[in-house]
Parts: C-alpha cells; structure tokens; sequence
C-alpha cells in the first residue's frame, strides 16, 4: 500500500472510531439523552484525538532526535516530569492553578522541559540502556516526587493518583480542555516540519551537520515541542507510556521510514489508539471505565519487550 | 592555474584536552585528490571532521570559498561534503530513499550506477552487506553536492569495507569528481591508493610530518620513519 493510500485509509478508520467513541456512554452504546454525545462526550473524545496526536508525533520526535526506537516520552519520565510540574503547582498553590487556564499546561510543560534537558545531559550519546536507564530514574524520580506531594495533599490526592494512572480523560470538557487541547495541536502541527531535518539525523550528528542541518538547533527545538507536546497531552490523559512507542513503530511498519510520511502517520496512529483505548476501556465496563493509559499498557509492554530484544540480539 | 578549493594554515584541534591536530597546513585545487595517510591515531579523522567544519579548531581556514566554522550549514552543505568512515543509518530506509533525503534523487540515482549499486533501489539498508550500505553512504555524499565544480569532498576512508571492484569503482568515482573540477581530500589507510592521488598529505601525531607528490613524498625512509616498518 502506498503513503497516500495508507494515511487515507488511517483517517477513514479514524473516523469510524470518532463516531463510535461518541456512541458509547455509561448506559452501554447509544446516542443518550438530551445530547449527551456532544456535550459530555465529545470533549472527552476531542481531547483524546488531540492528546493522541501529540504523544504519536512527539513519539516519533523523541525516537528521531535520540535515533531510538525504544525512546519514548511516557518511558523516558517526559510525561512523569509534566506531571510532577503540575503536582508542584497543586502542592504550592492549588487554587491558583484552577483560575488561570494557562497554570497547569505551563506547569506541566516546565516539568517536561526539566525532564527532557536531564535526559539530553545524562542519557544521549550512548547506548539505548544508556537512554532508557536514564529514563527509569527520572521517571522514578519524577513519580516519587508526585507520590509525595500527593499523599501530602488531601484536596489534590485523587486527582493526582488518577493522572498517575492515565485516568483524566473523564474530567475533559471544554472549558477545562480547550488551552492542553489547542498546544496538542500547535506541537503536533509545528514538529511536521522538522521532517528532513529527522532525516538526516539519522545518519548521526556529524552527517546531518555535514548535510546542512544546524543540529544542535534542531535538536533544542525537537525537544522543546515534544515536551510542549508531552505537558499538554498529560494536562489532558496524564501520564500514559507506549502511545509514543506503539504509533511510529505502527507508522514506520506502514509508510516507511521517511519522516515526511512516518511523523503524520505517528500523529494519525496516535490519535486512534489513544481513542479506541479510550473507547475499548468505557464500552467493556461502562460502569467504571478502564483508562486509557491501563489498556495501552497492556497493548505496548510486548511490543516494547519485542523491540528491545530485537535490538539486543 | 586552478582555483584552491581548500587551503588550511596552522590547523589545530583540540578534543578533551589533548591536542589531536597540531598546526596542520594543507592544500588542494580544483582537479586533484589529496591522500592523508598516517598511523592509526594520526589525526586523520579529526583533521577531515575540522575540514568541514564539523568541530572546532583554530587557525585559518578555507574551504570552497568560506570558512566552514561560520558558514551557514545549509548553504555549505551544497559545496562540500563529508562522509564518514563507518557511516550508520537510524532508520531502516530503502536505497533510493537516500537520494530524496538530500534533495538530489537524480544525481544520486547516477552516482549509484558509478558504484555498481544502480539494481539495489528499492532495497533496504539492512538487506545491504556493509560494503554495499557504504557505497550507498558515498552515493549519497556525492549527490548531495550541487556540482562537483568547485566543490569539495572530504572522505574518511571510503574504501572501508569495498570489496576490490568496489574499490575501483569509488577510485573511479572519486577521479571523475576531480576531473569535472572538484577537490577531494581522503583519508586512507591504503597506501596503494594514495600513491594514485595528487598530493600525499602524511600525519603522524597530530603533527605535519610529510606533504608532496606521491613518489617524492612516500620514500621507504619515510614509511619507515611514520609507521615503523
């Protein structure tokens, strides 16, 4: 199958999804009541198509700018320093942080960055075990820090404990969501120009420079967008690992390895699986919905022990 | 006269505290190929990646025109190229995507044919044997460049892992750059090789131990002063 066929192909299904994700309720399938498909559901569904956009581009970012396919932002405590940067703010102020739209994905973005400059400093330049171990401690670290603000504080408690586990989605509407939902797709739409430039990375730092692309430059803003991308899709899921994985493993399969095609692929796959996760864990038990994060980790912890020992062997 | 193409005056490069390259003067013109040869750990990848500019180093510096350390990337990637030794890809991308990937399919569909590789296209890298995905990685140097004429390739022993038509063929190819009016700087293990180039630039220590003509440059008392043999 061509690119072009393939990506047609993706957007058809992902709109099949959107329409059954929007028929599923707590009542089992159905439209609802009183428009219950546009007002409680829709926002959940927009903000996990955004979320999802985000964490597959931002995916395939990472893997490019890392030249790893085992790097993920969910893996690599990208998402555990966002959430850690909204547990500080919860912690310090959390009246505040409700006021201001603009607070939490700030917060939640200056945690991804702190994250994503760490893993620069201590986890590139080496071997994969090298990144992902890097990775394990400072999603340790960041995972810690939220746990304890968390048992520290009795109004943020449960809110935290559910961004841990990839359990916001519920809470979307759209005057909670619109900022997370619109920088989603800012990151999305502005990291799709960095194609060529992923290209060429490939061939390692001195080959891209020699080919004309400012590295470093490159670099800084890859990492910038994809922790911009990581803050506003945890604002929106929390914290959720293998999306970023599964969708450019899914993308490189499909269309190739050219990013022109592998980056929107990323995005599209992204979206679908975030949302049918989504979807898969309310249509089985309407009642108390599996979240998202839970049903991607069941989907992403073999692929990602297949890759990793793809690669050792 | 032909135009110097790349032209270095006391060269130095200095990686974690030690001094690789030490004051290195070189040349070359539009149509020549320049070996530089030297023991292992001469400085002769360091003294190529300071040619193109791709770390820092002091002294003057001209290559094709400018001084890659404050030239624009983009711009002076399409006068001149390097390739590394041991080049390695990501990516599992097919052959020809490499072409596209530097902007240049046609160019490098051609240098491809001038490297026996013209039927392997549509594989991918890693169905390549190692001395096929390096003729693939100098394919893709070469047709990165706008125009061999005053153009300049820097190669890191090309010939690496190129079974022995391989080796004429990248022989070949780098000939032919020269002659439509390219400079072409190789470092290389092979004395063979370097004996067919234009200048032999000799290494050993970071330092400038020998430059000149092949036959005048490599004597028996100098391969035996440099490599102890």
């Amino acid at each position: 199958m061509t690119p072009t066929r393939a990506t047609l192909a993706g957007l058809a299904g992902l709109v099949a999804l959107v329409a059954l994700a929007l028929s599923v309720g707590a009542q089992g399938f159905g439209w609802g009541d009183g428009g219950a498909w546009a007002l409680l559901r829709a926002p959940r569904v927009i903000a996990a198509l955004a979320a999802g956009l985000a964490l597959g581009v931002g995916g395939a970012a990472q893997q490019a700018v890392f030249r790893n396919p085992l790097a993920d932002p969910g893996l690599t405590g990208v998402f555990g320093g966002a959430l850690f940067g909204i547990a500080i703010l919860l912690g310090i102020a959390p009246e505040a942080a409700w006021q201001r739209a603009w607070l939490l994905p700030a917060a939640a973005f200056i945690g991804a960055l702190g994250t994503s400059g760490l893993l620069v400093l201590w986890g590139s330049g080496g071997s994969t075990a090298r990144l992902l171990l890097t990775g394990l401690g400072l999603n340790a670290f960041t995972a810690a820090g939220t746990l304890v603000i968390a048992s520290r504080s009795g109004e943020s408690r449960e809110l935290l404990t559910n961004g841990a586990y990839g359990d916001w989605l519920g809470m979307a509407t759209f005057e909670l969501a619109w900022l997370p939902i619109l920088l989603c797709l800012a990151a999305t739409l502005v990291l799709l120009p960095l194609a060529r430039a992923f290209d060429l990375l490939a061939f390692g730092e001195d080959a891209a420079q020699g080919f004309g692309v400012d590295v470093g430059g490159a670099r800084r803003y890859a990492i910038l967008l994809t922790a911009l991308a990581a803050a506003a899709a945890t604002c929106l899921v929390g914290q959720v690992a293998f999306i970023g994985l599964l969708a450019p493993h899914l993308a490189r399969a499909v269309v190739g390895p050219r990013h022109a095609w592998a980056l929107p692929c990323s995005a599209l796959l992204g979206a679908s699986l975030l949302l049918g996760a989504d979807t898969l864990g309310r249509g089985l038990w309407p009642q108390a919905p599996l979240s998202a994060a839970a049903v991607t980790a069941v989907l992403g912890a073999p692929l990602f022990i297949w890759i990793a020992r793809g690669r050792h062997e | 006269m032909s135009e110097t193409l790349v032209e270095a005056v006391g060269l130095a490069v200095e990686l974690g505290g030690r001094r690789i390259v030490d004051g290195v003067s070189l040349r070359a013109d539009a149509g020549q190929v320049v070996a530089v040869v030297g023991p292992n750990g001469a400085g002769k990848t360091t003294l190529l990646r300071a040619l193109a500019g791709l770390i820092a180093s002091t002294g003057e510096l001209r290559v094709a025109g400018e001084d890659p350390r404050r030239a624009a990337a983009q711009a002076s990637a399409r006068r001149r190229a390097y390739c590394a030794q041991k080049p390695a890809c990501a990516w599992d991308f097919r052959v020809r995507d490499l072409g596209e990937i530097v902007g240049a399919p046609g160019a490098f569909t051609e240098w491809l044919a001038r490297l026996g590789l013209d039927e392997l296209g549509e594989r991918r890298l890693s169905e390549l044997s190692g001395g096929e995905q390096k003729a693939a990685h100098l394919a893709m140097t070469f047709a990165s460049l706008a125009e061999p004429f005053g153009a300049v390739l820097l190669l890191d022993e090309p010939a690496d892992s190129l079974d022995v038509a391989r080796q004429v063929l990248a022989a070949g190819a780098i000939r032919r750059f020269a002659q439509a009016g390219g400079a072409t700087i190789v470092a290389t293990h092979d004395l063979s090789f370097a004996r067919t180039c234009d200048t032999v630039v000799i290494l050993a220590e970071g330092r400038l131990v020998g430059v000149g003509a092949p036959s005048s440059a490599l004597t028996p008392a100098v391969i035996a002063a440099t490599w102890g043999v």
